[in-house]
């Protein structure tokens, strides 16, 4: 770091110096795991290349196994999108005060996430260079038109919702003159925090972190439309768009879990992801992984109860057949795990979390499979054979780019953005105490 | 307004697969490589599946020739995110080729499974190119297929009543499996003229319709094997 | 943040992805816009003609565009398919427009096998034949030269032989796989030839294990009989398929009824019993018309028990039903039936006759029709006329010719009643240098890939220093060859296309070039008569003909003199000119023959749909005028052999167990998309083998559940098929109608890489003494998990 910006830094608050030296001070390690990411990013590109240039016939799909992999990451990484901006803008809404320093990591995967799991459904398209016929020849009543509307929506909903809170912070930094002055101005809009500004701001946010919600809570729900709308076994379900929103609300709490632990580890902000965060988290992932089996648990039933034979060769394949390994591999992710783990206080800490946010994550991909590819290979007709999918390597190495594009992403936005919200960690420090204060005895009968 | 249906009869079928290759041929359907149809990558627009039942040797086997049920509520038309599959005003469900993006959503939709993708595009060596039926366009990779109950018959088959000055004649459009069925297990018309077989084949009291329940209203029938 | 801003990135976006995208549709998807090159609506036209892949021969209508074939449709005028086909027939596009179709006349350029070739000239390939014959005749040993011929049918036959005989060699080998019902036919009727089955009005069809609707001699004919109602409107045929295996036939048939293997002349002569016992038999027929029902004395003046006493003492219902595992009840529903339901036929199919005591067996179920009076009645057994087409020039002999024809011809003798697998047999011959060989030429026929012991035909091809192919392919045995001169393909060429002997009515299919032939390409028959040309002398004298299209016109003129029959016509005509031939008029519609040719051509043949069901000469030609149940003939051959073999008494296969170490039965049946080594190079047929829509390309062998389940192997394990003859690969497919303990093999199939996978070549080479034709069903193999 050069002389003139730690003196720069050395004269600003505590918070600040913590948040945003890693805008300015970068490890080697840092620059190693970036390279990686980047080369698997690359590798994935090229695979990419491979799959456009040969055709689809380059993946492991087939007839009757039309979708696969890019459609499982789709379903899995708009899920994830839900850490973001649905939890924060529901902690915003619900007003709990814990929220301030974890609201901005989380609406960063949001938005990342949205574009990774956005490009899937293109990735999967057979003829992508005709993309652009869902807008000339759009045909409203299909679920996939919906789902372009929605995630077209949220995209731009929850950039604007990361980006307006950012803007205090983007002041900063831009007054603080530690890096790249004339983005930060761009960036910064003009924005001098005056008490005007600020007012309209904190409006501004009000309004937005109402309006996502519902924009958050559509997007899951037609993409389990898609599946739903179909008359295949086991996707025909009107379970199917709450089960997507409580499922994308659980992956997505177990992602800020991971990345929580990460930054923590990597940045030194053991101050602001503290052990009560952590336990709050842990007994959401608890609240949901219930949710998650309740969910479950009915729509399994409901089927099983049909006894509809095209039905059961789908139930029996996850539950008894080719399929037992991954669907008991996702009762354990999604259910064994975080419920013994979190249920317990004493796991309800950085590590806990970190094992039950993994097993989540894992188990709701594998969920979003048990969706896909059982149904996709078991057709209806009991006469047709039963189809088999193994993914590619084109498949795989998409999927890896996949995930190591985002994390790079988000790694180089910690190069750019404070991870936790300055401002309102401030406005939490000078305000909100004595807010909560005042509010608390609010509730409470006046003490005669 | 002619509604085109098709009535198959599982009495007469004997599973010769006549049709399936009829179809091929006359739809320009590409065959794939051994590999590819391991991976289920075929296809055939009209499939004729076997269904057996019972062991040895009270064992029975029935063929149903598969194609295309053109629904008169048809599943498969409403998640067309780009309106590349449509029904037309005669009950015939097609594809627009040049539209498809290829997402695949329809094919998942169709709980007959009759919907092929080129996952590759098709590969005519130059010498086979020669066997090409100009009618139909060769489909090019990335896009779906599926039967088309030879649409392009009807068109040349109206042209050409219009040229003799004379109503469409049941003859005049018959499809390429119908045509070719030698135990005439396929019949094929207009379900709403009387004058036509599949009018009253359709009334038959051993017809039956796959997976009618779902309320896609099929326009292929079967005759039920008789005990 | 400005809006403004925004929405120019935005727009700017939006439009760098389009330019991208459709930059990128340019470079990768460009070669699909290419293939609509060209496709402007072209002349179409329709011509008839017939389909030349199997015997059936079916009658085609070609759909042309610009001198294209692009589709091949039945031809509805056809008497036999009525506009249907089988799906080989339709694939045919593919053989004609194949990209491995060779180019042109080759001579082998490196060593024999090598795979180096020297593309000539016709002119020089032919020379190089002729020259090579030429000196064959000038040292005279004409018998040197042999023809090993797949396809015996028509002038095209004719003239091979005609070719063969003039120059002086006696060896016409015919690749022919005979089914031995010629030899029962010969032996009670006295008529060498296989029987036709009026299957049309026929009102019951019992087959004894003919796979009607897979193989048989028409698949076709089966198939319209199948669809079409019989004289009765209400009721079409009944079809009982009794059968081993639930083949596609059996579970298309009306009934199936299984047998145990190599019973079915059993069960035929249960039934007999009953329609003895309860005199449902056509006395009257039997009387007038059948010798040895009763006991009689011999020549020798042994007494005799005759056909009734011997089916009453032996066939009980009960001992029947034994033996063949079909319930007494059965056995005598299906005798009511075959008396009460008339006109109803016997069918006798190669299940009864690839066996140990295949000739008896076959004698027993056509005893059936004998009992019935089912003998050219309509809907019975008929022996129709030849077709009467104008013979070829007579031959010319000269001195070398004389002494040629007059050896024995190589691997000649066989067995009493039929030659068996005389191909085979001259193969050995040469394989064992017992007989020299000094040309071969084949046309039709690729033994390396379709015989039983390949192995014995590559020996032969080593010991052949010339080799000669007329295969438009470079099958596996042409690749022995030293001159290849390609055939047309039977789009590209004249070819008459007589019906199978099935058929019971005469059909004169005209097969035509539908397109310009192929450059390079040269018609087998056009060789043939060049060849002759060059040779000069007595064998140009013996086949006097310009071209091959010209000769075939030539013969027709024997149809148009007998001024009966018709080209071929609709349903109708058929009927209407039926009719008037029955009352005896004969009207013969052409005054010239000109036009009568043309007509013949563009309908694609002539037919002559009237049977003379009073003839006494097509119910018998034996010495006593009768049907003979006990046929002299055969008890003589018998005696002469020693033979402990006795009719209507051993004409079930002997009972064999698989041992500890081959448990398995082998039955080996023939897919109906496939079987000749050219059919498999048509992918779509490849593509569509058998009932299993998840196996394509790949051969597979059939197993019952438990059968696979004690074995451990679960569907589509890959396994061996292995026999002490050999073995080869196969994917197993769990199928329930599979008898326990038994493996069904399809043949016919290839592995995908080409390599042929045949169960033929796991035989044990077990026959029928008395026919030589193979056993098929006394194979035992195992099956390992590869
Ligand atoms: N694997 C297997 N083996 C079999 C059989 C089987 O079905 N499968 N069947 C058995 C029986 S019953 C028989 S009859 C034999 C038949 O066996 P083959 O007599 O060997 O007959 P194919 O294999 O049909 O064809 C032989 C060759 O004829 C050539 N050919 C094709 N079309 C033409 C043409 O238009 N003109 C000329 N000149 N040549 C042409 C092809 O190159 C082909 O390789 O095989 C026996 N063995
Ligand atoms: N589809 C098709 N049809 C053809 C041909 C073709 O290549 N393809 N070729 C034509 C030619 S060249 C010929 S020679 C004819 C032959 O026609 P067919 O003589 O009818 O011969 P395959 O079809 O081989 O039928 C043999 C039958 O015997 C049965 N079989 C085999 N082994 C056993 C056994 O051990 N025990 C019993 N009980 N049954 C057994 C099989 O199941 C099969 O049903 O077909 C002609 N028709
Ligand atoms: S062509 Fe006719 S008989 Fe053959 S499979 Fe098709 S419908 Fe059945
Ligand atoms: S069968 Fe399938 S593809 Fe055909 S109309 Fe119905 S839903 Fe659509
Ligand atoms: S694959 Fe093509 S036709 Fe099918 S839904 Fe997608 S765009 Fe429409
Ligand atoms: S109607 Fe035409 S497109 Fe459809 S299966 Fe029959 S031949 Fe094929
Ligand atoms: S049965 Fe034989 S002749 Fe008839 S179409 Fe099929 S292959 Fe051709
Ligand atoms: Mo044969």
């Amino acid at each position: 770091m050069r002389q003139a910006v730690r003196e720069k830094l050395a004269r600003m608050s505590n918070d600040e110096q913590i948040l945003l030296r890693p805008l300015v001070e970068t490890s080697r390690s840092f620059y190693v795991v970036a390279a990686l990411l980047a080369a698997i990013t690359l590798w994935g590109m090229f695979a990419y290349y491979v799959q456009v240039t040969y055709g689809l016939g380059r993946t492991g799909l087939n007839r009757p196994s039309y979708w696969g992999i890019y459609i499982i990451c789709f379903v899995f990484f708009i899920g994830i999108s839900h850490a973001g901006t649905l939890i924060s803008a529901i902690l915003r809404v619900s007003k709990a005060e814990w929220r301030r320093s974890i609201t901005r990591s989380a609406e960063l995967i949001t938005v990342l996430v949205i574009g990774f799991g956005a490009i899937q459904p293109i990735t999967d398209l057979g003829r992508p260079d005709r993309v652009l016929n869902v807008i000339f020849h759009a045909q409203l009543s299909s679920p996939l038109l919906w789902d372009v509307t929605s995630i077209g929506l949220y995209f731009i909903s929850c950039t604007i919702y990361l980006y307006i809170p950012m803007l205090p912070d983007l002041a900063i930094i831009r007054d603080s003159g530690i890096k790249a002055p004339r983005l930060y101005r761009f960036l910064a809009a003009g924005y001098r925090d005056t008490p005007a500004q600020r007012a309209r701001l904190e409006r501004v946010i009000g309004v937005l972190s109402i309006i996502v919600i519902p924009i958050a809570v559509s997007v899951h729900t037609v993409i389990g439309w898609i599946f739903a709308m179909t008359l295949r076994p086991m996707w025909h379900s009107t379970i199917f768009g709450p089960y997507f929103v409580m499922g994308a609300i659980y992956s997505g709490i177990a992602a800020i879990l991971v990345a929580m632990v990460v930054l923590r580890r990597a940045f030194g902000l053991q101050q602001y992801f503290k052990d009560i965060h952590f336990d709050y988290l842990g007994r959401l992932l608890l609240l949901f992984s219930l949710l998650w089996f309740y969910f479950t648990f009915a729509e399994y039933l409901t089927a099983f109860y049909g006894g509809e034979p095209g039905e059961m060769r789908a139930f029996w394949s996850k539950l008894t057949g080719p399929f037992a390994i991954p669907f008991w591999t996702m009762v354990l992710g999604c259910f064994v795990i975080p419920l013994s783990l979190m249920s317990r206080r004493s796991m309800r800490t950085p590590r806990g979390t970190l094992i039950a946010g993994i097993a989540v994550m894992i188990g709701m991909w594998l969920e979003r499979f048990n969706i896909v590819v059982p149904t996709s290979v078991n057709p209806r007709w009991e006469i047709e054979s039963i189809g088999q999918y193994l993914p590619s390597w084109v498949e795989l190495s998409i999927m890896a780019a996949t995930f190591s594009g985002f994390t790079l992403l988000y790694m180089l936005a910690t190069k750019f953005v404070p991870i936790v919200s300055i401002w309102e960690i401030k406005e939490g420090r000078e305000h909100s105490v004595r807010e909560v204060a005042d509010r608390v005895a609010e509730y409470l009968p006046e003490s005669a | 307004m002619a509604r085109w249906g098709m009535v198959i009869d599982l009495d007469r079928c004997t599973g010769c697969a006549a049709c399936e290759v009829a179809c091929k041929s006359e739809n320009n359907v590409a065959a794939v490589s051994a590999d590819q149809a391991d991976m289920g990558r075929a296809s055939s627009w009209m499939k004729v599946m076997a269904h057996v039942e019972g062991e040895f040797p009270d064992t029975t086997m029935h063929f149903y020739p598969r194609p295309c049920m053109h629904c008169d509520n048809p599943p498969c038309i409403r998640v067309c995110p780009v309106q590349a599959t449509y029904i037309d005003d005669e009950g015939i469900v097609g594809q627009i080729y040049a539209r498809c993006i290829g997402c695949r959503y329809c094919a998942n939709a169709c709980p007959y499974m009759v919907k092929y993708f080129n996952w590759y595009g098709p590969e005519w060596s130059e010498s086979e190119r020669q066997h090409l039926n100009p009618d139909v366009s060769v489909r090019p990779t990335g896009v779906i297929e599926k039967c088309t109950f030879c649409h392009h018959r009807l068109q040349k088959a109206r042209e050409d009543a219009r040229a003799d000055g004379r109503e469409l004649r049941e003859e005049d459009y018959q499809p390429a499996c119908a045509d070719v069925c030698p135990t005439n297990a396929i019949a094929f018309g207009d379900l709403d003229n009387p004058s036509h077989a599949v009018h009253s084949l359709k009334a038959d009291p051993r017809v039956l319709r796959l997976m009618e329940d779902l309320g896609t209203q099929p326009k292929v029938y079967y005759l039920r094997p008789r005990e | 943040m400005s809006p403004s801003r925004r929405e120019f990135l935005w727009t700017m976006g939006a439009a760098a992805a389009t330019v991208a995208l459709k930059g990128a549709q340019d470079v990768f998807w460009e070669s699909d816009e290419s293939l609509d090159v060209g496709w402007v609506p072209g002349i179409e036209e329709r011509r008839n003609s017939a389909c030349l892949i199997c015997p059936s021969r079916c009658g085609i209508s070609g759909r042309l565009v610009d001198g294209r074939l692009v589709r091949i449709n039945g031809n509805p005028l056809h008497p036999l398919s009525r506009g249907g086909l089988c799906p080989r027939g339709v694939a045919g596009v593919q053989m004609l427009y194949h990209p491995e179709r060779l180019a042109g006349p080759m001579l082998r350029a490196g060593p024999r096998g090598g795979g180096q070739w020297e593309t000539v000239t016709r002119e020089h390939a032919i020379s190089r034949v002729a020259d090579r014959l030429g000196e064959l005749r000038a040292a005279g040993r004409p018998e040197t030269l042999a023809l090993l011929a797949g396809y015996n049918a028509g002038t095209i036959q004719d003239i091979w032989r005609q070719f063969l005989h003039s120059f002086g060699s006696p060896n016409y080998v015919a690749d022919e796989y005979e089914d031995g019902t010629d030899a029962v036919m010969a032996l009670m009727h006295g008529i060498d030839r296989r029987p036709s089955y009026d299957l049309d009005r026929a009102r019951l069809v019992l087959s004894f294990g003919a796979p009607m609707f897979e193989s048989w001699w028409s698949p076709l004919q089966a198939f319209v009989a199948f669809a079409s109602p019989g004289d009765e409107a209400e009721s079409g045929p009944r079809f009982v398929q009794i059968d081993t295996r639930f083949s596609r036939t059996a579970s298309r048939a009306h009934e199936w009824v299984g047998v145990r293997p190599g019973t079915h002349a059993v069960l035929a002569l249960g039934i007999a019993y009953v329609l003895i016992r309860d005199e449902l038999f056509d006395a009257d027929f039997v009387a007038r018309h059948v010798s040895g029902f009763e006991d009689f004395v011999d020549a020798q003046g042994q007494p005799r028990e005759g056909y009734r006493s011997l089916v009453m003492r032996n066939y009980r219902t009960e001992e029947v039903s034994a033996i063949t595992g079909v319930p007494v009840a059965r056995i005598t529903s299906l005798a009511r039936a075959f008396a009460a339901v008339r006109p109803s036929v016997a069918v006798c199919g190669t299940d009864v006759t690839f066996a140990p005591n295949g000739l008896l067996a076959g004698l027993a179920v056509h005893s059936i029709n004998v009992l019935m009076g089912s003998i050219n009645r309509p809907g019975g057994v008929l022996f129709p006329e030849d077709t009467p087409i104008r013979p070829l020039a007579t031959p010319v002999l000269d001195e070398t010719a004389r002494a040629g024809v007059g050896r024995e011809p190589i691997g000649a003798g066989g067995s009493t009643f039929a030659s068996g697998d005389p191909a085979l047999r001259f193969a050995e011959a040469v394989a064992g240098a017992q007989a020299p060989v000094e040309a071969l030429l084949l046309y039709y026929a690729n033994p390396i890939a379709s015989s039983a012991q390949p192995e014995v035909w590559r020996e032969a091809l080593e010991k052949i220093p010339f080799v000669v192919s007329f295969s438009p392919f470079l099958d596996e045995t042409t690749r022995y060859a030293d001159v290849i001169l390609p055939d047309l393909l039977p789009y590209e060429r004249w070819q008459d296309a007589p019906t199978p002997f099935s058929y019971p009515y005469p059909v004169w299919g005209l097969a035509q070039p539908l397109v310009e032939p192929r450059q390079g390409a040269w018609h087998t028959g056009d060789v043939v008569l060049a060849l002759a040309q060059s040779l000069g002398g007595n064998v140009a004298e013996s086949l006097p003909y310009e071209s091959f299209e010209g000769l075939l016109k030539e013969r027709a003129r024997g149809l148009f003199a007998v001024r009966r029959g018709m080209t071929l016509g609709g349903e109708f005509e058929r009927t209407h000119h039926r009719q008037m031939e029955e009352r005896g008029w004969w009207l013969p519609e052409h005054a010239e023959f000109e036009p009568f040719w043309e007509e013949l051509v563009e309908r694609g043949g002539w037919t002559d749909q009237f049977y003379d069901h009073t003839d006494p000469y097509r119910l018998a030609r034996t010495d006593s005028g009768r049907i003979e149940l006990m046929p002299a003939a055969l008890f003589n051959a018998l005696a002469e052999q020693g033979s402990a073999l006795r009719p209507y008494l051993d004409v079930a296969t002997p009972t064999a167990e698989g041992s500890r170490e081959f448990g398995l039965r082998l039955i080996p049946y023939r897919v109906s998309t496939l079987a000749s080594g050219t059919l498999s190079l048509e992918r779509w047929l490849a593509e569509q083998p058998g009932i299993f829509p998840d196996v394509l390309w790949h051969p597979w062998v059939e197993v019952a559940p438990e059968t696979a389940h004690t074995l451990g192997f679960s569907d589509d394990t890959l396994v061996w098929v292995v026999s002490p003859q050999g073995r080869y690969r196969a994917r197993l497919k769990v199928f329930p109608g599979t008898a326990p303990e038994t493996v069904c093999a399809p043949y016919g199939l290839r592995q995908p890489d080409g390599q042929p996978a045949n169960p033929l070549q796991l035989l044990d080479g077990s026959n029928d003494p008395l026919t030589g034709l193979p056993s098929w069903s006394s194979t035992f193999v195992r099956l390992e998990r590869v």
